[in-house]
């Protein structure tokens, strides 16, 4: 964070950076980072037993169940920093993680792309920001081919298309104006360009 | 079923003679940041194509590897066989210098249809004269990171040409397909791979796969999107075996040397 504010002094970019919550089985974290943090009253919680869940799946679950301020109900997005690139096995674990709780909304974001799961429950209607995000965009079924998609707003719209690993699915797409509109049988992932401003 | 084996001997600085079998090494850049070792796939590969924006990365970013030699001197060293793809993105004069110097360079830009991975696959596939198709493996450098719509691009070139043997390499990890078609031996190359490792079933939910020689085996174990999937799963010793009803994606750590 200090990095991104080069011109002010990095404690007081540090102090004012400060988690709610650090959450995860410890393995990683500096100890100095979680002396830093602790003193200034954020919440450790080591969770260091549990191996059988990635770190995202164990903050996904406790914002989902203990978060104590947050409306649930319709209104929580959960963004997600850092899921992308690195190792692959972990950024597979990640995207899992989308699909494990297809009932939250979840963004994943890197610098050069944001992906969010559509989930086969609802038709879905994206409002495009196009000064922040697009043009390039794709829909991808991961896990389970998908005998029948349909879109509007794109440059190569789906129309009771079938998509499938190992056949077409649609990368190295266009979205054309401000909405885009989808809905197939199964749970789609939704990716899209995020502009270098 | 008939026994299929893998082994990372691309990373190693030299291929041992007597390992496995023996294959042609074919290498295609995209338009990524080139890996560290990128110098040591080239070495080992017959035939070097890049994609499109590839020779960019190529003209760029080789002589920064070499940082003690002169720049042109390691441009001409490095020198592409094919320049392939819809060229939006090969700058001018990257492609005037690969052409000056004999790299061929097929412009597909008409094909709107495919990815610069996919028309490349195909070319090497099809046309390239003096590989032995039977034993040949294609590296790809650059297929991970960047716009995922690509990444997943590339990802689907694997399955889409589950017979030939492709592997998509970052700085990080290397994937592979392991098809259903066959069982599976991994020979782990300890000095530059591993431990970290995961099995993904993309595309298709698996009933039933089964392994030996990872901290975590699967036994007849279902895997799928939405339940459980091997990942952060960690190599155990020097071989791996994988059996599944899919098509199972294989992905394992590079170690920073």
């Amino acid at each position: 964070m200090p990095l991104l504010f080069p011109e002010e002094d990095a404690s007081d970019v540090r102090r004012r950076y400060k988690p709610d919550v650090i959450k995860g089985d410890m393995d990683s974290i500096r100890k100095e980072v979680l002396d830093f943090y602790r003193s200034l009253g954020t919440e450790i919680i080591d969770k260091s037993h549990d191996q059988d869940t990635t770190d995202l799946h164990k903050c996904i679950t406790y914002i989902r169940d203990f978060a104590p301020d947050v409306n649930k109900s319709s209104q929580l997005c959960i963004l997600v920093a850092g899921a992308l690139g690195g190792r692959y096995d972990h950024e597979m674990g990640n995207l899992n993680v989308l699909y494990c709780f297809s009932s939250l909304r979840i963004v994943l974001l890197s610098d050069d792309s944001l992906i969010y799961l559509l989930p086969r429950t609802h038709h879905h209607e994206i409002h495009i920001q196009t000064s922040v995000e697009g043009p390039h965009c794709g829909l991808i079924p991961i896990g389970v081919p998908s005998r029948s998609s349909t879109t509007t707003g794109l440059r190569w719209n789906l129309n009771n298309t079938e998509m499938r690993f190992g056949g077409l699915i649609s990368s190295s797409n266009i979205v054309v104006g401000e909405k885009v509109t989808v809905q197939s049988d199964t749970d789609l992932l939704w990716t899209i360009s995020i502009k270098k401003l | 079923m008939d026994l299929m084996h893998h082994s990372s001997t691309f990373l190693l600085p030299t291929i041992p003679l007597h390992h496995g079998p023996s294959l042609t090494y074919a290498l295609v850049v995209l338009n990524q940041t080139l890996p560290r070792f990128a110098p040591l796939l080239w070495k080992h590969a017959q035939l070097r194509l890049c994609a499109d924006g590839g020779a960019n990365r190529v003209f760029d970013e080789m002589p920064l590897l070499f940082p003690e030699e002169d720049a042109s001197d390691v441009r001409r060293r490095y020198k592409p066989d094919v320049i392939k793809g819809d060229m939006d993105s090969i700058r001018k004069e990257v492609l005037d210098f690969y052409r000056s110097l004999g790299t061929e360079i097929i412009d597909k830009s008409h094909d709107q249809d495919t990815t610069d991975l996919h028309k490349c696959i195909t070319y090497i596939r099809d046309f390239a004269p003096d590989v032995n198709k039977s034993s040949l493996c294609i590296l790809v450098a650059g297929a991970l990171g960047g716009r995922y719509d690509h990444e997943m691009g590339n990802l689907n070139v694997l399955y889409c040409f589950s017979s030939l043997r492709i592997v998509l390499l970052s700085d990080d990890s290397l994937i592979y397909l392991l098809p259903r078609t066959h069982h599976h031996e991994i020979h782990i190359q300890t000095s530059v791979e591993g431990p970290h490792c995961g099995l993904i079933p993309i595309g298709v939910p698996s009933r039933s796969s089964t392994t030996t020689g990872l901290r975590w085996n699967l036994n007849n174990t279902e895997m799928r999107f939405g339940g459980l999937i091997s990942s952060s799963n960690i190599v155990v010793g020097e071989k791996v075996t994988v059996q599944s009803d899919t098509d199972l994606l294989w992905t394992i750590s590079i170690k920073k040397l």
